[in-house]
């Protein structure tokens, strides 16, 4: 009895591990046996020059593009999108561009986002890089291009038809003046969401000044609300106050040094030690709730603070109108509102420009990795990669389906005007009179100094570490980042 | 004549023997060569490179990534969480593991529903159980903190996981939850193979059940310990998954592991070089720490 008993549990353990295994791994095995076959097949199938509808009836007419072959061809395509909205308006695109040219197949696969980079690198450093992969720009996207990974695409994109990104959109799609990435996630901008009820129940107006921010934590701290919701465990998050003190006060020309580290720029610079003291002195007066370092943005507990009423503002991503309306959209309307990070008057009279925002500008972007056996440009698949990238993800379907899900394309047209939800509005408007967009600096530096960095945002709140010795850290490893170039 | 003969039959069955253990020992061995033994000589391959682990080029630079292991103080930092972790675990998990089979050995079939329920959180994917955990612990709704507000009667925070020494004990904690029932089992399977016979000797010699437990049975069960107490060792210094999913190593790398370490170093900052160095490291580290284990337990076992 005890033996059987035993032999069941056992076996049931095996059983669990065994799926365990296969779960985690079927992804990449399914996206790297993809691409073989794909090339295999490309190489084997015989040339059938049936030039059936060559340029009839494509949304691609007229326009000037490269001409795509007629003969078999296969894409691997990676993306995020194992959710909807984004699943089917992806989706959708790949499927137009599909009718279009029946004799180009294009095989998507969502990785999880959780594992997306890792699993990218393994790809990558196995010789299994799929053909036009998604990313979120910034530090990595410089790796994969120094480690021919991504094509220098400046050229084709001056040549042919494309649709007319925003200039912050090819700028955070380029390095070292090269143009790496076409953008089809649309922009994301960072502002304060706050409770609108609770500020016209404390007579509390929406604060311009960091001085009046802070006087209306004050009176929020004093009538026992939590002024700031923040989920620090996820340290990006943090990250946001920090970037953007540091902006209102330098208007981001220290962070530029810093990153450098040329001509004196330095992470302990005035900015940086202003921002990281003011963090600091918000944490001792009780700004940001107990715990700040254990609550995750992940599964939104941030959000959970604000909708319990017990915090009345929060600094996020724009992506959380549409998170909390999803959640509980007549209370979001009755509640929530929105406004750009408060100024520093003292920098403002002193000229620093004061509307530098945070955020990201393409959300993510689709590079290309099109290469033959022999190492040299697959110029047949590229073009076709091109093409889906430009005309079918970002036309006016695409667009139109971002548009609806409350997302803002990262093209000329697009704007306030193209958007219903009231703080959508304030979001774009704030994010098009911007005179400078930095993307997130967890998104932007290497990524050496990124892991650094979100430490430092985990002993800063944490009360751990003094502005100085933060900064010191960054600055070594933005020094060691610069030396390993 | 015939004993020659003789010789010559069971040599013959030596031989069919060994064929067949080649036969089926020749999968498991070339898997193990593959997936195993490559991979390992492989990492200390890579660990001679300068490489971001999705170019091309290698450059070769000897022991230069060596030298910095050595001098790495994060590295260090995360081997001593692991010492710590390592202690804790055979600290905790064994002896409780040991008290819930002796439990349970003691009670017999009446007892087979806790057998089941205290086995479950070894079923659990540590996934599943990192979560599980981070809701339970959160300072924001979690049990901890419900509790707690409710007894002082104002909002009252817990902060297990996002403060420096608490998160690894918390940590440590939770891993006790998750393998203590393996060392349950594993003692009651220890307990199953005594021979009934010396159980019923030591009845009839007049020994008491405790007596029986306290010099026969634990005694007994000696090799066994052993193994457990190796098996957990090895297993709290590779620990990987459920911190990865709790944690991430924070805050502020106060739950950093050798392994996260690497993973951190290898997948997101490229750097798979000095990755595979860390890795070949812990490997180094693990198989010492093992051999220098056994091999007081022996010394201790002659006496």
């Amino acid at each position: 009895m005890k033996n059987k008993f035993l032999a069941v549990l056992f076996a049931s353990v095996l059983a669990v591990t065994t799926l365990a295994g296969c779960g985690s791994s079927s992804a990449p095995a399914s996206g790297t046996s993809d691409s073989k076959s794909s090339e295999t097949k490309t190489e084997t199938t015989e040339t059938t020059t049936d030039t059936a509808s060559a340029s009839t009836g494509k949304q691609t007419d007229g326009k000037n593009l490269p001409t795509l072959t007629t003969e078999p061809l296969e894409i691997l395509l990676w993306d995020i999108a194992t959710d909807d909205p984004g699943k089917s308006t992806q989706e959708a695109a790949v499927q137009r561009f599909m009718a279009d040219y029946p004799n180009i197949k294009v095989t998507q696969v969502h990785q999880q986002n959780d594992n997306y980079k890792q699993q990218l690198v393994v790809a990558m450093s196995s010789g299994q890089c799929p053909d036009m992969y998604m990313h979120w720009g910034g530090g990595p996207m410089a790796e994969y291009y120094k480690s021919g990974h991504a094509i220098d695409i400046t050229d084709m994109y001056a040549k042919y038809d494309h649709p007319e990104f925003i200039d912050a959109a090819i700028a955070q799609s380029s390095y070292d003046g090269k143009l790496l990435a076409i953008p089809f996630g649309g922009l994301s901008g960072c502002d304060i969401y706050y409770n609108k009820t609770i500020f016209a129940e404390q007579g509390i107006e929406v604060p311009e000044t960091i001085d009046e921010l802070e006087a209306a934590c004050e009176k929020l701290k004093a009538a026992g609300y939590i002024p700031f919701s923040l989920a620090n465990a996820s340290k990006w998050t943090g990250s946001m106050y920090y970037m953007y003190l540091v902006a209102r006060h330098s208007g981001n020309a220290e962070f530029d040094a810093a990153y450098t580290q040329e001509n004196g720029g330095s992470f302990n610079s005035p900015a940086f030690i202003y921002a990281a003291e003011k963090i600091q002195d918000w944490v001792r007066k009780g700004y940001f709730p107990d715990g700040v370092n254990s609550l995750t943005a992940d599964d939104n507990q941030d959000r959970a603070l604000m909708y319990d009423g017990s915090a009345a503002m929060m600094l996020h991503g724009s992506w959380q109108s549409s998170g909390m309306k999803n959640d509980n959209e007549e209370w979001y309307t009755q509640n929530i509102g929105v406004f750009r990070f408060p100024e520093d008057t003292e920098a403002k009279a002193a000229g620093v420009p004061q509307n530098v925002e945070i955020g990201t500008a393409i959300g993510n972007g689709f590079s290309f990795n099109c290469f033959k056996e022999d190492g040299s440009i697959d110029q047949e698949k590229l073009d076709a990669c091109y093409v889906l990238a430009t005309q079918y993800y970002n036309d006016d379907t695409y667009n139109q389906m971002q548009v609806a899900v409350g997302a803002i394309p990262s093209i000329k047209g697009y704007g306030a005007d193209t958007v219903d939800d009231p703080n959508d509005k304030v979001v774009a408007n704030v994010f098009f009179s911007a005179s400078n967009v930095q993307l997130w600096y967890d998104q932007y530096l290497p990524a050496s100094v990124t892991e650094v960095h979100k430490n430092c945002m985990t002993e800063l709140f944490g009360l751990e570490k003094t502005p100085e010795e933060i900064g010191a850290e960054e600055d070594a490893a933005m020094q060691k980042a610069i030396a390993e170039q | 004549m015939s004993k020659g003969k003789k010789e010559g039959l069971a040599q013959a069955k030596a031989k069919s023997t060994a064929k067949a253990a080649t036969v089926f020992l020749l999968p498991a061995l070339l898997l193990i060569a593959i997936f195993i033994v490559y991979p390992v000589i492989d990492t200390f391959a890579i660990s001679g490179y300068k490489w971001n682990g999705i170019s091309t080029d290698r450059i070769f630079i000897g022991f230069e990534n060596w030298k910095t292991l050595i001098h790495d103080e994060m590295f260090w930092k995360s081997f001593r969480h692991n010492l710590t972790v390592m202690v804790f675990s055979i600290l905790l998990q064994i002896p409780i593991g040991m008290l819930l089979a002796t439990f349970l050995d003691a009670g017999g079939k009446k007892f087979n529903i806790f057998k089941i329920i205290w086995f479950l959180p070894y079923l659990m994917s540590s996934v599943a159980i990192a979560f599980l955990f981070i809701y339970a612990l959160a300072t924001n709704g979690g049990i901890i903190s419900s509790l707690a507000t409710l007894i002082n009667g104002k909002r009252t925070t817990v902060d297990l996981l996002g403060t420096s020494p608490n998160a690894l004990f918390t940590v440590i904690g939770v891993m006790a939850w998750q393998f203590t029932p393996f060392y349950m089992v594993y003692f009651i399977a220890g307990y199953g193979n005594i021979d009934t016979s010396i159980y019923e000797a030591a009845i009839i010699d007049g020994a008491t059940r405790g007596q029986y437990i306290r010099h026969i049975a634990i005694p007994l069960l000696g090799p066994i310990f052993k193994t457990a107490c190796t098996m957990s060792l090895i297993g709290s210094l590779k620990y990987f998954d459920m911190i990865w999913n709790m944690t991430q190593g924070g805050p502020s790398g106060s739950t950093e592991l050798m392994a996260t370490y690497m993973y951190k170093l290898s997948f997101q900052q490229f750097n798979m070089g000095y990755g595979s160095c860390v890795a070949a490291g812990m490997f180094v580290l693990i198989t010492a720490i093992a051999l220098l284990f056994n091999k007081v337990f022996k010394v201790k076992e002659d006496y």
